[in-house]
């Protein structure tokens, strides 16, 4: 089994505080990978740091073979590896519809001469990016919300157009920051199954970053689990979930707070 | 009836309007109207930059004097013919604009609007100042222009000129918003965190909108030259940026035809004020208050609620409040506006 992403001795620190200390990890191919920790344990900083949008101190990214650090996070996104956040990221001052049109920015070649001409390229090209947005939308049972602008959606709604549209440009690894947060029960469960789907039908990895335990323990095929910076246990989700370490740095975590 | 209130009625009438209008009406009129077609691709310009691309810049107003100065210099010194000096002095204030996407890249919000905003200060201060090329604050000028061998004159020549590059440019703006690089404007401007992560290059798209925008108020710029047969710094002052920017709020930011309607009617505005003699100033910038405050989104927005046909790719996000409501209605709250992670 290769490794999709593999993160080689990473260390972040903001300002003189640790908050990525020597991280390693091997993420599997067509896996779903859940990333727990407490509160400041430096998932999002991990998140961060893979898809390029902080450079880190000290260490190394790889997409496969192809080595990511340095690179500007649009080149990343173009090699296959992409994101959700963890406050809701739709533009919305597009529909629905335009917002996965825009998953597809790097499908279109024509650039401002295409566009002022509205080349016959050009109009194929955007014919094909709506009919794909369209299929995508259907995908998750979303089209009859084409045409809504994007802030019209509740947020569970928005989480999984956000999801769908990092899902769009058929991408090898997807990396979620937490995407239950604040959705209702019923929504979680819909979620859930459409990680499994995702992950079965397309062999997409997902790294998941989660603070719903339940779902995390559901879902994943394999765990990293961090606390204050550092990697302390990883292994599949029974595994991790009897781990002592694991269970002491959640607990201690509760006494603190 | 659906067809005579829809926009392209209304396009259709605007520039059937202005064509004719030499035929009938006097100098004064045949100037304004001149003034509304410079204003239109002057919003049309700077509303690709703020409101698409979500760019708070003020050079506009400098990007227009460099036009203008570009083109009457190379006219005074080098003793251009009009139709070379025009180009290049577009071509120089679409240089400069995309030189101001290079702190763009690193700035946002007030930051930028502070480069910017000193960026045409400085360029002011060339103006007034620079004397031995720029003639200082008495302006210049330049050499008149030769149509020949049309049969028309300098007035009718740049008249003409302006309703071709106004409607050009027209369809220019719109086609490239309803295309990817719209919606990587719009992208950048909403959320450009996300934009990136969708691969979208902001340095790429953000100098796009700077040289866009350039280029536009480059031609405004170079036709004003012509029309006014005078160059002067004072045409390109703070005042003339907050017309600038008042044009695209009284239309409305992120509307291709609301800079249209925003051009048209500031022009508009500014000559019935300039009629009863009332403070521009006052007038203006009370206004304009009062659409910052009231209706943001400007009055392309009262059109679209009020007459078919007007939808344009692109909404701006405010646009239909009313229908949201059901949508949301599965138990879950919507998001306030958040901050990126
Ligand atoms: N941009 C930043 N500047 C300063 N400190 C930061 C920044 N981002 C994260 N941190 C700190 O790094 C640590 C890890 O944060 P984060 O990765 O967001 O944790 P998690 O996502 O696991 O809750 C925290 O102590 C946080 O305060
Ligand atoms: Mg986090």
């Amino acid at each position: 089994m290769s490794a999709a992403l593999r993160i080689e001795n990473v260390s972040v620190s903001f300002g003189g505080v640790s908050a990525l200390d020597e991280v390693s990890a091997d993420f599997p191919q067509g896996k779903i990978i859940g990333i727990i920790g407490p509160n400041g344990a430096g998932k999002t900083t991990l998140l961060n740091v893979i898809c390029q949008m902080s450079p880190p101190d000290k260490g190394e990214v790889f997409l496969g073979e192809r080595r990511l650090t340095g690179m500007k996070p649009n080149q990343v996104a173009a090699l296959g590896l992409r994101r959700t956040f963890q406050a809701s990221q739709l533009f919305a001052g597009m529909t629905v519809l335009e917002n996965m049109m825009t998953g597809l920015h790097l499908m279109s070649t024509t650039g401002l001469f295409g566009a002022v001409f509205r080349t016959r390229r050009m109009r194929d090209e955007e014919a094909e990016m709506r009919r794909r947005a369209m299929e995508a939308l259907d995908y998750v049972g979303f089209a009859h919300f084409a045409h809504r602008p994007g802030n019209a959606l509740s947020f569970g709604q928005q989480r999984i157009v956000e999801i769908a549209r990092t899902l769009i440009y058929e991408p090898k690894v997807v990396l979620l920051d937490e995407p239950a947060v604040g959705l209702s029960v019923n929504r979680v469960a819909e979620l859930d199954a459409l990680l499994r789907r995702i992950r079965d039908e397309r062999g997409v990895t997902l790294v998941m970053i989660e603070h719903v335990i339940r779902l995390v323990m559901e879902v994943s095929d394999h765990i990293v689990v961090l606390s204050s910076g550092r990697k302390i246990a990883e292994g599949d989700p029974s595994a991790v979930r009897n781990d002592p370490t694991v269970v002491e740095a959640y607990l201690g975590h509760q006494a603190h707070a | 009836m659906r067809a005579l209130l829809g926009k392209k009625a209304f396009l259709v009438l605007l520039f059937g309007t202005l064509l004719l209008l030499p035929f009938g009406a006097n100098k004064y009129y045949v100037f304004a109207a001149n003034l509304v077609m410079l204003y239109i691709i002057l919003a049309l310009g700077l509303n690709l930059l703020i409101g698409f691309a979500g760019q708070l810049a003020f050079a506009n107003a400098a990007m227009y004097g460099i036009g203008a100065y570009g083109t009457g210099l190379l006219m005074k010194h080098f003793a251009l013919p009009y139709w070379l000096s025009a180009p290049a002095g577009v071509v120089i204030a679409m240089a400069a604009g995309t030189l101001l996407a290079l702190p763009a890249l690193r700035l946002s919000g007030i930051y930028l609007a502070l480069t910017t905003l000193a960026f045409a200060q400085f360029t002011f201060w060339v103006m007034t100042h620079w004397t031995s090329v720029t003639f200082g604050a008495g302006g210049f000028v330049p050499p008149p222009i030769d149509f020949a061998p049309l049969p028309i004159n300098q007035e009718q020549g740049i008249y003409y000129l302006s309703w071709v590059a106004a409607l050009l440019l027209y369809i220019v703006a719109k086609n490239a918003m309803e295309s990817p690089i719209g919606r990587a404007f719009v992208a950048i401007r909403d959320r450009d965190v996300a934009a990136q992560s969708l691969g979208v290059d902001l340095f790429r798209y953000k100098a796009l909108a700077f040289a866009m925008s350039g280029f536009y108020a480059g031609v405004a710029g170079a036709l004003y030259c012509g029309m006014l047969g005078f160059v002067g710094p004072e045409s390109f002052d703070l005042l003339q940026m907050v017309m600038h920017k008042g044009a695209v709020v009284l239309g409305g930011m992120g509307s291709v035809l609301g800079a249209v309607i925003g051009g048209t009617l500031l022009t508009v505005i500014l000559e019935l004020v300039k009629e009863f003699k009332f403070s521009i100033e006052i007038a203006f910038g009370g206004l304009l208050m009062l659409f910052v405050l009231f209706q943001p989104t400007g009055l392309v927005v009262f059109v679209k609620r009020w007459l078919p046909g007007w939808e344009e790719r692109l909404h701006h996000a405010e646009d239909d409040g009313a229908e949201r409501a059901p949508v949301a209605a599965d138990g879950e709250s919507r998001p306030q506006t958040q901050a990126g992670d």
